[in-house]
């Protein structure tokens, strides 16, 4: 089977999963709103200080709906040992790392969906003249994060400390992208325009490629073998 | 190796198509370490692996598909019912959907297989888990304690279908330590002790 075409069928799989419990966008959904709610309360003073605080806010929302997305997704093929079936399948490894990272994506947005919006309410963001920046940005950081999160959480299907790897291991390696995110946030959100932070922009393409390129070349030697 | 512990040592194995050979040892013996080999999830630290005239290890992308493998764990989605679960793993393998039917049937899984496969029984689950793998009609088909949970009726089933793998020519390893179901299947029977193996008398 070709690498799209078994990466889709992991997707998809994960996908009927998630319509059927809701699951992962119930508990990182709410979990994303109450961070932005308590958040709100606690400091917003003016909508100054709000524009500072916000860029802060979405991504420490993001980054902790995040790991409980992945956290989620993989226990799903902790049970019964299902990750086993796809290992002994005949579907690329490559294939079965990209459609995990693409279901916590997806997952991802959609709950920024509804994240970006009740953060724009609560700290009284004008983002109608930013939003295409702060679309790309999020985008682009939170496909970072995903992929990095993948492959961390794939190590995890197979030893007893899945939740110290995914805290431990993965915090400090999405810094990159965590770092770029909130700053070209911070910055678009000041005024900046998309060619003022696109260094920001570049720092997380790059983020985007290399986790995605090592996750396809790496889940299988961390999953097996 | 199975990190400072050597689990197999020793081990010169050839199975044969349209064979039935059964493994048996105590705990600990080493037969998870070997099927994980045979099921190429496992590198041996030394020595080699051929299926056919071809390196299973420097190949085994190629050959997963013709891999067939039951373990303790039942390998299927508990969210899913035990039909998608089919269906998804025919997708894996590119096998056609009738199939699928064909062993609901044979396993007599069809009565249920439509509820999600987290309210099964320990039986129901090892029926839809058998199914999953022979779905593809593998070449080499791996069976760690095939008959755990089943009732007399689908240890029958499970007879049966054995005797089928074997008639269609299909290399048939089974690990178990239930000795009715060895004696009835068995074409050769070997035992591994401490990671060593021995042969039995069939």
């Amino acid at each position: 089977m070709k690498l799209a075409a078994a990466a889709w069928l992991v997707f998809q799989k994960d996908l009927r999963i998630e319509l059927r419990t809701g699951e992962i966008l119930i508990t990182t959904g709410f979990f994303a709103l109450l961070v932005t709610i308590l958040t709100s309360l606690s400091f917003y003073l003016d909508d100054v200080i709000a524009r500072r605080v916000a860029p802060g806010v979405l991504w420490i929302s993001i980054a902790f709906s995040g790991v409980l997305a992945m956290g989620r997704s993989f226990q799903r093929e902790r049970d019964h040992d299902a990750m086993r079936g796809l290992l002994l399948s005949p579907l690329p490894r490559p294939g079965i790392y990209l459609g995990k990272a693409l279901g916590i994506f997806a997952f991802l947005v959609l709950v920024e969906l509804m994240l970006v919006p009740c953060l724009a309410v609560l700290y009284h963001l004008d983002l109608s003249p930013v939003l295409g920046q702060i679309t790309l940005i999020t985008l682009l950081g939170t496909l970072g994060f995903s992929a990095a999160g993948a492959l961390f959480a794939a190590m995890g299907v197979r030893v007893r400390t899945k939740e110290l790897v995914l805290s431990v291991v993965l915090f400090p390696l999405v810094s990159p992208a965590l770092l770029a995110g909130v700053v070209a946030t911070r910055e678009v959100l000041a005024g900046a325009s998309l060619s003022e932070v696109f260094d920001w922009v570049r720092v997380l393409l790059a983020f985007d490629l290399v986790f995605l390129v090592l996750g396809a070349l790496l889940f299988g030697p961390l999953t097996s073998e | 190796m199975y990190g400072p512990t050597r689990a197999l040592s020793g081990v010169d194995l050839e199975l044969g198509a349209g064979l039935v050979t059964v493994i048996e040892g105590p705990n600990g013996a080493g037969k998870s370490t070997l099927l994980e080999i045979l099921s190429l999830l496992s590198r041996p630290t030394r020595g080699t692996l051929r299926f056919g005239k071809h390196d299973a290890w420097r190949e085994r992308q190629q050959l997963r598909g013709t891999l067939g493998v039951l373990a303790h764990a039942a390998m299927l989605y508990p969210d899913l019912t035990g039909r998608e679960n089919l269906a998804l793993f025919a997708r894996m393998y590119g096998i056609a959907e009738r199939r699928i039917g064909e062993l609901g049937e044979r396993f007599e899984a069809t009565g249920f297989w439509d509820r999600p496969t987290r309210t099964y029984s320990r039986g129901q689950l090892q029926r839809v888990a058998l199914a999953r793998a022979l779905l593809h009609e593998p070449r080499l088909i791996l069976l760690d304690e095939p008959s755990t949970g089943l009732d007399v009726r689908a240890t029958e089933r499970l007879v049966e279908a054995v005797v089928v793998e074997r008639a269609r020519g299909a290399i048939v390893v089974l690990v178990t330590h239930d000795l009715p179901l060895s004696e009835r299947l068995a074409d050769r029977r070997v035992r591994l002790l401490r990671g060593r193996l021995e042969e039995q008398a069939a």
